[in-house]
């Protein structure tokens, strides 16, 4: 009896071990039945592709994890993912061959023939993912309305109004991955504020370095301003010197030249005629 | 000696399992065990619950909550069943399927069905119906019908109607307390207080009731739950503090009081 117990239990454990079940993205799949936009398709689709990776992964399969994938791709125009993604329920959940034709029909009618499904234990392509050119969540919020899934009545030819290759879906993070995005973007704006910084350190730093290279050159010119005035000044004694030795020399010579003139007196008769 | 024994517990045996309440699920739920549906589709949920006039902001707070509480219930009605072995579409796949119907919901309730079971496969439709939706400061309610609908014979399965209170525990002031697995749920859903109190309490409703219903032909459990004793097909359901939930008879009284805003 003990022998039966610790086995039964061994066997409880081991199974309990392997088993890990993977069903919808629920978060996902409430916030687009509450506001149906193509931010929240587009984060379901990536959240559905997950799931099922998830799922293959674990070997448990959720039924109609393969047609709601299906669904959203072919919403958002990949219709040849989506026709596989059909068909992989199809092959799965053999009971569910009926719906699936009519969901192609419905949503990919040029593709009813087409009954090829990938084998289970391939992974799932995700949906392509590009910059969408936007960081926030609120810039989210701005996209174009869609009509709710339930109520419209035409719902399966809505078509993308931006082109499926511009766009992306924010990754569904885990609470450690959140906090460390936070963490690099908190860091990001303190790397930037630091540039910024930097930058008007910088720019300033220049400033005043044109400040004294033009003072210096001020301080330059007006030294060798002055210098010249100097030398001119000198120059100008210089010749103002000259000029007067010169005058000097020159008035001896003038007298000496006037005095032989008044010297020879008049010999001449004095008689009168 | 033996002999005697033997008779007399066999007896004694006898006497006891007739004086177990309720219902087996074999009896109660004979119908399903005829037909043995192997795959349900779940109809668009029939919201009847009243909205309140819009005259201030609480007003429309409230309606905007139960629709998105509506919502979780018709998304949270899949898992139950799936876990008991039935296929299940998904609800974008059931929304593509219900978009092609022109019938509304009470033709759906009334009328021919074989056609879901001759062009889509589905053996059984759900409907779940929301009737009424009541709080007070420290309690959260909602009454819901389900029905399962047989697509081959159009016959009425499963019939059950619910009425399930919440209640959240107190302070020593009388104040509610908020639970932690209401908070995350709000946390995770990115919703208020109020939202998530009804998000999780038609989870619960959804659970306790669809979990009740017998196991897919191809359970391995099919064949032993059948001695199970089976809820009843009208009954109150009381969500505790500790958020264990129990099951009280027609005749037990409940407490009534006047529903204030949320």
């Amino acid at each position: 009896m003990k022998r039966i117990c610790c086995l039964l239990l061994l066997a409880m454990l081991a199974t309990g071990c392997s088993w890990r079940y993977v069903g919808q993205p629920k978060e996902e799949l409430l916030s687009f039945q509450t506001y149906p936009t193509y931010g929240k398709l587009y984060e379901l689709a990536y959240a559905y592709g997950e799931s099922l990776n998830a799922a293959i992964e674990a070997d448990t399969l959720h039924p109609g994890m393969y047609a709601d994938y299906g669904v959203v791709l072919a919403l958002m125009g990949h219709q040849g993912e989506a026709c596989r993604m059909l068909n992989a329920e199809a092959k799965a959940f053999p009971q569910s061959r009926k719906m699936v034709d009519r969901l192609k029909q419905r949503l990919m009618p040029e593709m009813l023939a087409d009954t090829f499904a990938p084998v289970h234990r391939d992974t799932v392509n995700m949906v392509q993912l590009q910059s969408w050119g936007y960081d926030s969540v609120t810039a989210m919020r701005t996209l174009p309305y869609m009509p709710p899934v339930i109520d419209s009545s035409d719902t399966a030819r809505i078509r993308m109004q931006t082109p499926v290759d511009s766009v992306v879906i924010p990754i569904r993070l885990t609470a450690n991955q959140k906090r460390e995005m936070l963490a690099q973007e908190q860091k990001k704006a303190e790397l930037e504020k630091q540039a910024v910084a930097d930058s008007i350190a910088l720019a300033k730093l220049e400033r005043d370095k044109a400040r004294k290279q033009a003072k210096m050159e001020r301080d330059k010119a007006k030294k060798e301003s002055m210098k010249a005035k100097k030398k001119a000044n000198k120059e100008k004694k210089k010749a103002a010197t000259k000029k007067s030795k010169q005058r000097k020399a020159k008035k001896p010579a003038q007298k000496q030249q006037a005095q032989p003139q008044a010297a020879p007196a008049d010999t001449t008769s004095t008689a009168k005629p | 000696m033996r002999r005697r024994l033997n008779t007399i517990l066999l007896l004694a045996a006898t006497l006891l399992f007739p004086a177990c309440d309720g219902q087996k699920k074999m009896v109660h739920y004979s119908d399903i065990y005829q037909e043995q549906p192997l795959s349900i589709y779940i109809a668009p949920l029939n919201d009847m619950a009243m909205r309140r006039a819009v005259r201030e902001m609480d007003d429309s707070l409230y309606n905007a909550s139960i629709t998105v509480a509506a919502k979780q219930m018709y998304l949270s009605a899949a898992d139950p069943l799936v876990s008991h072995g039935y296929y299940v579409p998904g609800p974008l796949s059931s929304a593509q399927i219900a978009a092609t119907e022109s019938r509304s919901g009470k033709q759906l309730r009334n009328e021919n069905i074989n056609d879901y079971h001759d062009d889509l496969g589905f053996d059984a439709i759900l409907f779940i119906d929301i009737l009424e939706w009541r709080q007070t400061s420290c309690t959260w309610s909602v009454v819901a019908e389900y029905v399962l609908r047989s697509t081959k014979t159009n016959s009425e399965i499963m019939h059950v109607w619910v009425d399930a209170t919440k209640h959240l525990p107190t302070d020593y002031k009388g104040n509610p307390r908020a639970l932690k697995d209401d908070l995350d749920f709000a946390e995770k859903y990115g919703c208020d207080f109020a939202t998530a109190q009804r998000c999780r309490l038609v989870e619960m409703v959804n659970k306790f009731v669809l979990k009740d219903l017998p196991a897919g032909q191809r359970a391995r459990q099919q064949k032993s739950e059948r001695f199970l004793k089976s809820n009843p097909e009208y009954y109150y359901l009381r969500i505790e503090r500790d958020g264990s939930v129990v099951l009280l008879d027609n005749n037990e009284t409940i407490e009534t009081s006047e529903s204030t805003k949320s």
